[in-house]
C-alpha cells in the first residue's frame, strides 16, 4: 500500500466515521517535495464534529496523519475547509 | 428497568437506511430513539463485501433511570481475543466467562462495545500501516470507586514506538479518535482507554514515583517544585498521587502545552 493513498484513507475513514453525512466528506492532497497539504471537506453541520472542542479532534487527526507522513520524511498540514 | 420491550431491529443497505426504516416502523422521529449500530454493513470494516447494515432502535423514554450502557459490577476479566479479526456477524462472544452470576447487564451491549472498540482500533492501526498488531480488550479497574470501569484496549506487537509518540502524544490522539468513533457507533460516550505494550501503565508508575520524590523535595526545601510540562492525563496522575499527601498540595499552572504541575508545601 503506498502511504500517500493511506494518508488520505486514514483521514477519510476517521472523518466518515464521525460525521452525520459521510457522503459530503472529501479529502484532497496537494503534494510538494517535502510536504503534503491535505484539505478535509465536510458538510457545514459536521464541521464541529471533525474539529472538536478547541480543535482537539482535528489535532488528533493531524497527529495520526503525521505518523504516516514521517515514514516518507514529509511534513503534513491538514486543514478543515 | 425493562428497556427491551420498546426495541426493534431494522436493516437497510446502510446504517442511514436501516435507521430510516426503523423510524418509519416505529412512527417516531430520530430524537425519540437511541440508536445502536449492530452491523454497519456496507462500511465493511474488514473489507468484507456488501453486507446489510443492522441497527437496534430503542425508544428513549424507556431508558430513563440508568445509563445507556451499564457495565455490571464485573471484576477485571480478561477477554480472550479471537486470534484474527472476527468476521462480521460472527456469533456472539461472551465478554465474561461467568454466566449469569451477577445481575445480568444488557449483555449484548457490553459485548458489542468491546467488539466495536476492537474493530475500530484494528482498522485505525491498519490505516496507520501498523501490521500484525494484536488488540486485547478487557474491563479495567476504575481509577476510583465512583467511576465506571473503563474498557481497556491494549495493542501488542513489534515496532510500536511510533504509536506512542513524543510524550505519549500519538497514543493520546489514537485513544481520542477511537473513543469518538466507538462513541458514535454506540450512540453515547464510551469510557475506553488505549494502551500500547503497557506503555501507560509503566509511565503511570514512574510518574507516581516522580510525584512522591518531588513532594519530598518540596517539603524538605519548603519551596514550590514545578514539574516539566505534561499532557492533561499525566498531570492528573500527579494530582491524584499527591491528593492525600499530608504536607503538600498540587496545582497546574501555565497555558496549553506549557501547562505543568506545581507541588506546594503547606
Amino acid at each position: 500500500m503506498d502511504s500517500q493513498a493511506s494518508m488520505k484513507e486514514l483521514v477519510e475513514f476517521i472523518a466518515k466515521s464521525l460525521v452525520d453525512d459521510p457522503s459530503r466528506v472529501h479529502v484532497s492532497e496537494i503534494e510538494g517535495e517535502n510536504s503534503v497539504i491535505m484539505e478535509l471537506r465536510v458538510g457545514p453541520e459536521d464541521m464541529g464534529r471533525v474539529i472538536g472542542k478547541g480543535g482537539r479532534t482535528v489535532n488528533a487527526v493531524r497527529t495520526l496523519v503525521r505518523v504516516l507522513a514521517a515514514k516518507q520524511g514529509k511534513r503534513v498540514t491538514l486543514e478543515v475547509v | 428497568m425493562s428497556h427491551m420491550e420498546q426495541t426493534i431491529e431494522a436493516i437497510g443497505t446502510d446504517v442511514e437506511h436501516a435507521i430510516s426504516d426503523g423510524l418509519a416502523r416505529l412512527g417516531v422521529g430520530r430524537d425519540d430513539i437511541e440508536i445502536e449500530v449492530l452491523d454497519d454493513g456496507s462500511r465493511g470494516l474488514f473489507g468484507i463485501g456488501a453486507r446489510e447494515a443492522r441497527v437496534r432502535l430503542t425508544l428513549r423514554e424507556r431508558r430513563e433511570g440508568g445509563k445507556a450502557r451499564v457495565f455490571a459490577a464485573t471484576p477485571v476479566e480478561p477477554v480472550a481475543p479471537p486470534p484474527s479479526p472476527p468476521a462480521a456477524g460472527a456469533p456472539a462472544q461472551p465478554l465474561s466467562a461467568e454466566p449469569e452470576a451477577v445481575r445480568s447487564p444488557p449483555e449484548g451491549e457490553v459485548r458489542d462495545e468491546a467488539e466495536i472498540a476492537r474493530e475500530v482500533l484494528l482498522e485505525l492501526l491498519d490505516l496507520l500501516g501498523i501490521e500484525q498488531a494484536q488488540v486485547t480488550v478487557r474491563q479495567a479497574k476504575p481509577a476510583s470507586e465512583e467511576e465506571e470501569s473503563p474498557l481497556a484496549l491494549d495493542v501488542q506487537g513489534a515496532d510500536l514506538e511510533v504509536l506512542i509518540g513524543r510524550r505519549g502524544e500519538t497514543l493520546a490522539a489514537l485513544q481520542h479518535i477511537t473513543r469518538l468513533i466507538v462513541g458514535r457507533e454506540m450512540e453515547g460516550w464510551v469510557h475506553l482507554v488505549v494502551d500500547v505494550d503497557g506503555f501507560k501503565a509503566r509511565r503511570e508508575k514512574s510518574l507516581r514515583r516522580l510525584a512522591q520524590r518531588m513532594a519530598e523535595q518540596a517539603v524538605k526545601t519548603d519551596r514550590v517544585v514545578a514539574l516539566e510540562p505534561m499532557p492533561p492525563h499525566e498531570r492528573r496522575i500527579i494530582h491524584v498521587a499527591l491528593r492525600d499527601h499530608p504536607h503538600v498540595s498540587t496545582e497546574s499552572v501555565g497555558e496549553r502545552d506549557r501547562r505543568k504541575v506545581t507541588i506546594i508545601p503547606r
